[in-house]
């Protein structure tokens, strides 16, 4: 193999280690993506007759469907919120929980518990304490004199309560972030520390861009759940009140599968496929800025500012 | 690594108020778990039980065939996770370190995969699992995780490009070829990420409900998740017995946790001296 | 090199392999689920329903009880509850749908459906005129049948009758008008106490919604689907202008509970609301000392009509052993089941519910009466072509005029849905 590669002839073993998803791909994934891919060409309702429709479902969308254009906006302002709050909530955290105090090791469990819990429990714990009238939060509220507003029937106010139920399952971007941050040299500490640097400064100057990697994944990944997220609104709030949080995965989900419109969802679902992508393109392109990568090719950053 | 007085101040004013954030919530399950259905509506809400239900654990778990479910998710948990780690390291591994034509369309169509919404393919993927004869089997749940998935694939390959070319280069001159770089290099490397991994899918697939209510029919097949959404009817929903599975459901994935996180912190050197 | 790459990948297969024998102890009727039938001669039918787990192990019983008298007929049974439409759409749409199905939105799933005239005929008149009229209508599409009638409620108002002694105001009667309503609730109001007299929930299904309509003399639709001048009526706005005034003197309470304010009621916060039959085993089961008494009325000249929540059980047409489905079918809808489901669904035979004693019963016989009044009614979503949007907007409607951060004029509100229709 190695003589191989020397005479500049294909390498093998490269596809060798990928080949498990490209068989995956082939079987799991491709198929299904075509098949979401054709049916958006169609009306193609879940029971009933299926016809060919053109670009039918794209231009209603984007001509007829006002609902479309008010679930696409509330999502992108909910990541706008939610994306930036919680990588910095998580990073907080993930420090947190890497400095050896007493009882560190009950915090991380308990930093960590809320992302154990399934998603159904979630919702009914804060609906209950989110609750206008009866609630525990606004009854905690009413001790330091606030009045607090009634969380989820109030429009203005239920985005923000998605925020709040939804980064409570933080612990797990918390957790992507520690495992990074532990992989970190102490050697590296130490010399900063005997440099005389603060504990701020060894963070911002060693830690940060170490973990870039992991907050460029982090960042990815949850620009893309929160673009889809659908549980919390479904369970929580059913995209209200008055659809202030209709977000548009429940969008795509009702048109799917209450208003029996697949082949309809299929082109909303391809659209934020192509949005995501975007932003996703974007953000892998600004990494090559900011983004630590040693074994690629901007090797002139490997030594830290 | 020493906090100034400010530092700790503010770290355990921070430490306080994220704790009674994650842990309130938590609290009142439990002590919803083990109040009687009436106590379990009244507004405004108790906090403590006015008489201790323990038996409420016994009576949810009691009401469905709950250890079949759990038989069928520790099947689910442990075999996925298994899948998992074997592709994922290899798939990461292979687009990490090596340079070859098509990497980058690859990687591309791989992060793809990510960004289409489940509803959409669950049709197309139900048609195949019924071809394939899998409709009200494990394997959908189960299968597809031999194959790797993106998200902890790119999770891997993030973790794999801060690690300097010169391990391989090194291990090459020694006379190890390129498997055994990946096994006795870099499998060692990835152990703490791989542990991670091991604990997010085993939450994810633990507490994964629309895909096992889409492939599994029968009872009998039947995951602890699909089980706690089943106290869920059109007009009801059984607050106590799901909340007392919840806590139920929450310690194997927990232990899992306790387990990682031993091993996160072996796996590399401590990186902060006290 | 080669050997370890064949090493490793016959053991990714060897691992594939036994992911799949360990997952399956009992694949077997797995299979003869899909072929509906196995090597024994037995037909195997799949029969769902959207029976959570709190009724699951009663309904399998019943099933059982099939199983055993029928030997060559073997029912599996299947409950998902709050998520069967979900479950049901995906297999139906892959081309997998369960036998026998519980049913109720026939306008989104008849073309997956067969008709069961044919069937019902076979049986003779009297099976079928033993059912109440009315059910048939809601289990029927373009003049065909495709479900027998297994259960249905109408609605009914809800009473606390420990909050009526305390706040001393009399019971509510069956002649009760809105207004009547409105006094009663604004005494069983304490607002420092929290306690409030009559819930609004805040984000109705609109299906059962039109009652109120029918009660004030309208519908959502007039014929061949006209809504300017139905929904957005004088008559419309007026039924739900009484609703929003409760709320903005605060003798009522919006609640966003999906039970229509059960939970209030149970804790005893609300002393009325209206509500379908499944209340009654809840609100028993709690030990709420509660009444029922029918609709309140628009004016003392009208009657009150109320939305029929009907199901029934349908079969595919995908189905193989259509003979064994119906058999099914039929005895799911038989007197005997009709009677072991009492409590949880309200029978739907005549026969039945006379012999209960149903038309006496201080409690039962007001659903059996609402039904009554309603017989001449069809709602919208049975006659509508496109429910699903107006639905939708509708809902909308409602959250605003019933939100206490909106307050929209109901007219403002119905006409903006009848200008986009």
């Amino acid at each position: 193999m190695k003589e191989l590669t020397k005479k500049k002839k294909i390498n093998f073993t490269p596809w060798i280690f990928i080949s498990p998803w490209i068989i995956g791909f082939l079987i799991f994934t491709a198929m299904p993506l075509l098949f979401s891919l054709i049916m958006s060409f169609f009306n193609w309702p879940v029971i009933g007759q299926k016809v060919f429709v053109g670009f039918q479902n794209y231009i209603t969308m984007f001509t007829k469907d006002a609902q479309f254009y008010k679930s696409l906006f509330i999502t992108l302002k909910f990541a706008l919120i939610f994306v930036p709050f919680n990588l910095i909530i998580a990073l907080i955290l993930a420090v947190m929980i890497s400095i050896p105090v007493r009882g560190v090791y009950a915090y991380r469990v308990i930093f960590y518990l809320p992302t154990v819990v399934s998603g159904v429990a979630v919702s009914i714990i804060w609906g209950w304490i989110l609750n206008g009238q009866y609630g525990v939060f606004n009854y905690i509220l009413s001790f330091i004199g606030i009045s607090g507003p009634d969380w989820l029937n109030n429009p203005s106010w239920a985005i923000v309560a998605i925020v709040i139920a939804g980064a409570w399952g933080v612990g797990t971007m918390m957790l992507i972030f520690y495992t990074a941050i532990k992989a970190i040299s102490k050697d590296l500490y130490e010399a900063a520390y005997i440099d005389g640097a603060s504990n701020v400064r060894s963070f911002f100057s060693i830690t940060l861009p170490l973990i870039t990697p992991t907050l460029l994944f982090n960042l990815v990944t949850s620009i893309i759940t929160s673009l889809q997220e659908i549980t919390l609104v479904l369970l929580l709030t059913n995209g209200g009140p008055m659809k202030s949080t209709y977000f548009y995965g429940l969008y795509v989900f009702n048109n799917a599968f209450v208003k029996n419109r697949l082949g309809y969802a299929c082109a909303n679902a391809w659209f934020m496929f192509l949005i995501i992508l975007l932003l996703t393109a974007l953000v892998f392109k600004s990494s090559d800025v900011w983004v630590y990568n040693a074994a690629g090719k901007n090797k002139k950053r490997s030594k830290t500012s | 690594m020493k906090l100034s007085k400010l530092e700790k101040t503010i770290f355990y004013i921070l430490l306080t108020a994220f704790s009674l954030y994650f842990l309130l919530p938590f609290v009142w399950m439990i002590l919803t778990a083990l109040k009687s259905e009436a106590e379990a509506y009244t507004f405004p809400p108790k906090f403590f039980p006015s008489v201790w239900h323990f038996d409420n654990f016994k009576a949810a778990w009691n009401s469905q065939p709950f250890g079949t479910y759990l038989a069928n998710s520790l099947i689910v948990a442990v075999l996925t996770t298994i899948g998992q780690i074997v592709s994922c390291s290899m798939v990461a591994y292979g687009f990490a370190r090596f340079n070859f034509k098509g990497k980058k369309v690859l990687f591309t169509l791989l992060l793809c995969t990510m960004m289409l919404p489940w509803d959409v393919t669950a049709i197309p993927l139900y048609m195949e699992f019924k071809i394939f004869g899998w409709i009200n089997t494990l394997k959908p749940l189960i299968v597809p995780a031999f194959f790797g998935s993106a998200y902890y694939i790119f999770l891997l390959h993030q973790s794999l490009t801060s690690i300097p070319r010169d391990f391989e280069e090194a291990a090459k001159i020694d006379g190890a070829n390129e498997f055994q770089v990946f096994t006795r290099i870099f499998l060692p490397i990835m152990r703490p990420v791989l542990n991670l991994i091991g604990v997010l899918n085993i939450i994810t697939v633990w507490n994964d409900y629309l895909g096992p209510l889409v492939f599994l029919n029968d009872r009998s097949k039947y995951t602890l998740a699909l089980g706690l959404a089943a106290f869920k009817g059109v007009h009801t929903q059984q607050i106590v017995p799901t909340m007392a599975i919840t806590v139920v459901m929450v310690i194997p994935p927990l232990i899992a946790f306790g387990f990682a996180q031993k091993y996160i912190i072996e796996g590399m050197s401590g990186a902060i001296k006290e | 090199m080669k050997k370890v790459v064949s090493i490793i990948l016959s053991l990714s297969i060897l691992l594939t392999l036994m992911a799949g024998c360990g997952s399956s102890p009992n694949t077997e009727s797995g299979g003869a689920n899909t072929n509906g039938g196995s090597s024994s001669g037995k037909v195997t039918i799949r029969f769902s329903s959207w029976d959570s787990a709190e009724s699951f192990e009663q309904q399998q019983k019943l099933v059982d009880e099939f199983n055993k008298t029928h030997p060559n007929i073997q029912v599996n049974f299947e409950g998902y509850g709050d998520q069967y439409d979900t479950k049901i759409s995906a297999a139906i749409g892959a081309g997998d749908a369960p036998d026998v199905m519980y049913m109720w939105n026939y306008p989104k799933y008849k073309e997956a459906l067969e008709p069961l005239d044919s069937y019902i005929q076979k049986e003779g008149d009297s099976y079928k005129s033993n059912f109440y009229e009315t059910l048939w209508n809601y289990n029927s599409m373009e003049g065909q049948i495709l479900g027998l009638p297994v259960g249905y409620t109408s609605f009914v108002l809800y009473y606390n009758k420990d909050l009526f002694d305390k706040a001393k105001v009399a019971y509510p009667t069956d002649n009760w008008t809105w207004d009547d309503l409105h006094a009663a609730a604004k005494k069983l109001t304490d607002q420092g106490k929290k306690v409030y007299g009559y819930a609004v929930p805040a984000k109705p299904d609109p299906y059962d919604y039109e009652m109120f309509l029918w009660s004030n003399g309208t519908s959502y639709t007039g014929v061949n689907g006209t809504v300017q001048g139905y929904l957005n009526s004088d008559k419309a706005a007026q039924a739900f202008t009484v609703m929003q005034d409760m709320l903005k003197d605060g003798s009522a309470i919006s609640v966003t509970s999906s039970n229509y304010g059960e939970a209030e009621f149970k804790s005893g916060k609300t002393a009325m609301y209206i509500t379908g039959a499944w209340s009654v085993n809840t609100l028993k089961n709690a030990k709420v000392n509660f009444g029922v008494a029918l609709l309140p009325r628009y004016s003392s000249n009208q009657k009150s009509v109320s939305a029929v929540g009907s199901s029934g059980v349908a079969i595919s047409k995908t189905c193989k052993n259509k003979e064994a489905a119906w058999e099914f079918a039929k005895y799911w809808t038989s007197e005997e089941l009709n009677k072991a489901r009492i409590g949880y669904e309200l029978p739907v035979l005549k026969s039945v519910a006379e012999s209960q004693n149903f038309s006496s019963d201080p409690i039962y016989s007001k659903f059996y009466t609402m039904l009554e009044e309603s017989k001449n009614y069809t709602p919208t979503l049975l006659k509508y072509s496109n429910w699903s949007d107006l639905s939708d907007s509708l809902t909308q409607a409602f959250e605003q005029m019933f939100n206490p951060s909106v307050y929209k004029n109901p007219k403002d509100a119905l006409n903006d849905v009848a200008n986009n229709f």
